[in-house]
């Protein structure tokens, strides 16, 4: 893998706290004394944040694509009226 | 009682479904016992979904309850959250800068933004880090020969999705509106 992948990996074992905890030291040493490593450190939590938003995002179409067709297909009709009967009065 | 296994290997819309006609009636008779509609009945069903898949994918998740219990329990939860939100909303001082609601925006406008130019590295990430899948199975979904291939392929990902991030966050004057 090349230096920057590494140094990708690097960081990740800093953020999400996995690996060897002596490793996880000596990253937590180069980012007190290399500003633009903790740049990319802060880059790099950013964006595990869009990508948990975007798995989120994806699983939450999933359910209301199959919450929709338990609400109009007509094979689901019993399902329908019990609902329907709870919030008809 | 679910376990991870279970959820990749079988069909997840499937699952959800039998939830919806398992559990959902109960939901939607406590949310209308409480004075809320059948929208904010189903929101909460959702989110609670939401939940539940992340504790189940995390690894380390046993619940002492079914799977139906937790749900059940998770969306009871999830109501009163939503009533005192409700309530900060109504003495919201319009003054707040709201740090943590800005905070929330900038991440769904990135999603947005990286969807139309890193669709792909978001889908490979979104398996691993988000569905938490083995290299292994992400190698198989997405067609690499190896774990090792799929493992270089996800750091070259985030690294593509880091430097997007970056330039869009700092680039982007009117990000937020």
């Amino acid at each position: 893998m090349r230096t920057s992948l590494i140094e990708i990996a690097e960081i990740e074992s800093w953020v999400l706290q996995q690996g060897d905890p002596a490793d996880r030291l000596v990253t937590e040493g180069r980012l007190l004394l290399n500003p633009a490593l903790r740049e990319q450190a802060a880059w790099q939590t950013q964006t595990y944040a869009v990508v948990r938003e975007y798995g989120r995002q994806k699983l939450k179409e999933e359910i209301k694509a199959v919450e929709n067709q338990l609400f109009t297909s007509a094979k689901h009709r019993r399902f329908q009226e019990r609902i329907r009967s709870i919030f008809s009065f | 009682m679910l376990v991870l296994e279970d959820i990749t290997q079988k069909n997840r819309s499937a699952r959800i479904a039998d939830w919806y006609e398992k559990v959902f009636p109960k939901v939607g008779a406590y949310i209308k016992r409480q004075g809320g509609s059948l929208e904010e009945a189903k929101e909460l069903f959702q989110e609670a979904l939401v939940i539940y898949f992340e504790k189940i994918s995390g690894g380390n998740f046993q619940p002492d309850k079914s799977d139906d219990a937790y749900l059940f329990g998770m969306v009871k939860h999830l109501w009163f959250k939503h009533l005192q939100t409700q309530q900060q909303w109504d003495d919201l001082d319009p003054t707040d800068t709201r740090e943590e609601l800005t905070a929330e925006l900038r991440v769904e406008k990135l999603v947005l933004l990286l969807k139309q130019s890193g669709q792909r590295c978001l889908e490979l990430l979104q398996s691993f880090y988000y569905e938490r899948l083995s290299m292994q199975k992400v190698s198989e979904r997405f067609g690499y020969k190896s774990e090792r291939s799929a493992t270089v392929q996800k750091y070259k990902c985030l690294e593509k999705l880091r430097a997007e991030v970056k330039d869009k966050s700092l680039n982007y004057e009117d990000f937020l509106d």
